[in-house]
């Protein structure tokens, strides 16, 4: 599992409150989402994450997360062929290679609204 | 991963393209001066950032970096004879100085002034910190040489190795900074394996970032951006109350300092574009404090770290691609993961294997590879910004770059910012 601590949190930034989204209070931009998964879970903490993502650092985790995500969902469809859920993941990794490219170019909360669709 | 674009953008470094111009803000080592060691001697080939170039050390001992063709009818000034403050071409005679100025054309009459109307590409050249560095940019954009600490120490307490990398640049920097890599390229077997005999040997050792990188194989990442490009924290847990932290620096465009421990020299390196599909590997080793120690020596000498054998004319490594970096599978399965021999050759095998350009849009990275997706933005963002007219900041600052890496072990409930405060900062 992976976890980042305040001490980790506060050597990346401080945290620019104000330019946070209603409902984020908790979420922590500076820390890494662990991704072992594409469950609901793991994408609503990504999204949560990258709503209120600002800052370089920020960014980089955010696509970093998706990396891994669109890693684990390319793993999925090479290697299951039969499964019924594989038109939607088919689509979530498209979505999320797509949200990847927006958090590349600092728009991670268009990112956000992408994934929503896969709640 | 990256888009094809971003691939190529990364990693072209030719005059005109984006990366090439970004490279071109910043003083860059261009050769040893051992290379050129004495007036007049023989000129030497350079190819670096896609050029062609000759060196040479003219009659008042400066170094000339200028285009390797004649421009009378294009031959080599490799051949050329190093004379009186010029390179003349062996063919025509023409004849250059250190700064491309044609100042003899001996084969046209003397009346038509050719040779004040003739210049090759001649770029500024400094010695410095054990290198010759280059300048290949705008003459209005002339940078601060980086105030880099390994080039301020006496010689005695610095080693430098040059060595060619058959991979463009980029995939140098990745190794470089890929801190998740060492637990498996690195390691013993018995290492990997974590063995009972290892185990006992490294639990009450000294060597910290054996004992820790045993304890947790899996390190939380983070990174932050600065002046100069970018520090890379990697904590890993230690004892109860403790994290071990190892500060890697990334400096641009290119350098990096590797992790060091307080008391130890410290090793780092800068990855100069040779062409997109080659660079040159500079290694430098130092001790900020006393001469490089006769382990330390040792360690050079034995190629068992960061330096690594090379010919002496190419520079190309001893153990290279073409006799598989002299592989022993002997070794491999008892002794070390991959059964080459040092750091330098490890690493180089592996970076290399992935062809000289790696296909980014074919990657599947993870949250391990915060480092990298980190450097590879900061690269962009530079570019783009160059691109929009906006110099870098580091290339016009060099005091930004008086810092150095760290490891330490610090209590769970301290910053980090302020537990490396004083241990980053450069003391030469």
């Amino acid at each position: 599992m992976i976890f980042r601590s305040r001490s980790c949190y506060r050597f990346v930034m401080s945290l620019n409150g104000h330019n946070r989204i209603p409902g984020t209070e908790d979420v922590d931009p500076a820390h890494i989402v662990p991704v072992q998964d594409f469950s609901s879970n793991t994408l609503r903490s990504i999204i949560d994450h990258l709503k209120v993502s600002t800052d370089f650092e920020h960014l980089v985790y955010r696509e970093a997360e998706l990396d891994a995500v669109w890693t684990i969902t390319g793993f999925f469809l090479a290697n299951e062929a039969d499964s019924s859920h594989r038109e939607v993941v088919k689509d979530l990794h498209a979505c999320v290679h797509k949200a990847h490219d927006l958090v590349a170019d600092r728009r991670p909360v268009a990112a956000a609204m992408l994934l929503q669709a896969f709640l | 991963m990256l888009s094809k674009e971003e691939n190529e953008r990364l990693t072209q470094t030719n005059a005109g393209t984006p990366a090439g111009e970004y490279f071109r803000r910043f003083w860059v080592p261009a050769l040893l001066p051992a290379e050129v060691p004495t007036p007049d001697c023989s000129p030497v080939r350079v190819r670096l950032l896609g050029e062609n170039l000759i060196a040479f050390r003219d009659t008042n001992g400066h170094v000339g970096l200028i285009d390797e063709f004649c421009p009378h009818r294009r031959a080599s000034l490799f051949w050329g004879r190093n004379e009186e403050c010029g390179l003349r071409c062996v063919y025509h005679g023409w004849k250059f100085d250190v700064k491309g100025t044609c100042v003899d054309m001996p084969n046209e009459p003397q009346e038509y002034g050719f040779e004040n109307k003739v210049r090759i590409a001649g770029y500024p050249t400094c010695e410095y910190g054990g290198l010759v560095w280059a300048y290949m940019g705008p003459p209005q954009h002339q940078p601060e040489l980086p105030k880099l600490e390994w080039a301020r120490v006496p010689e005695s307490h610095r080693y430098i190795s040059k060595r060619l990398q058959e991979t463009n640049y980029l995939q140098a920097i990745e190794g470089g900074i890929d801190s998740s890599h060492s637990n498996y390229l690195h390691a013993t077997v018995d290492a990997f394996r974590l063995t009972d005999s290892y185990v006992e040997k490294v639990k009450n050792s000294n060597n910290l970032r054996a004992k820790y990188h045993l304890l947790d194989k899996a390190p939380w990442f983070t990174v932050k951006k600065t002046d100069y490009g970018l520090v890379i924290g990697v904590r890993r847990n230690a004892e109860e109350d403790q994290y071990y932290w190892r500060l890697t620096q990334f400096l641009l465009p290119s350098h990096t300092i590797i992790p060091y421990e307080k008391g130890l020299a410290i090793h780092g390196h800068c990855w100069v574009p040779r062409d997109d599909q080659t660079c040159w590997t500079w290694t430098i080793s130092w001790n900020p404090d006393a001469p490089l120690s006769e382990e330390e020596w040792e360690s050079i000498r034995k190629e068992t770290f960061v330096h690594a054998r090379v010919d002496p004319v190419t520079f190309r490594p001893i153990r290279n691609k073409d006799n598989q970096y002299l592989l022993d599978r002997e070794q491999q399965r008892g002794s070390t993961m991959t059964g080459i021999h040092g750091f330098a050759a490890q690493d180089q095998a592996l970076q290399e294997s992935m062809g000289p350009i790696v296909d980014r849009t074919r990657e599947r990275l993870g949250t391990s590879d915060t480092a990298i997706i980190a450097m590879r933005r900061l690269l962009l963002q530079e570019i783009r910004e160059l691109q929009e007219a906006r110099e870098p900041f580091a290339a016009q600052h060099g005091d930004v770059y008086w810092v150095r890496s760290a490891s330490l072990l610090l209590k769970r409930d301290v910053d980090i910012g302020e537990g490396a405060r004083d241990l980053i900062k450069a003391e030469v």
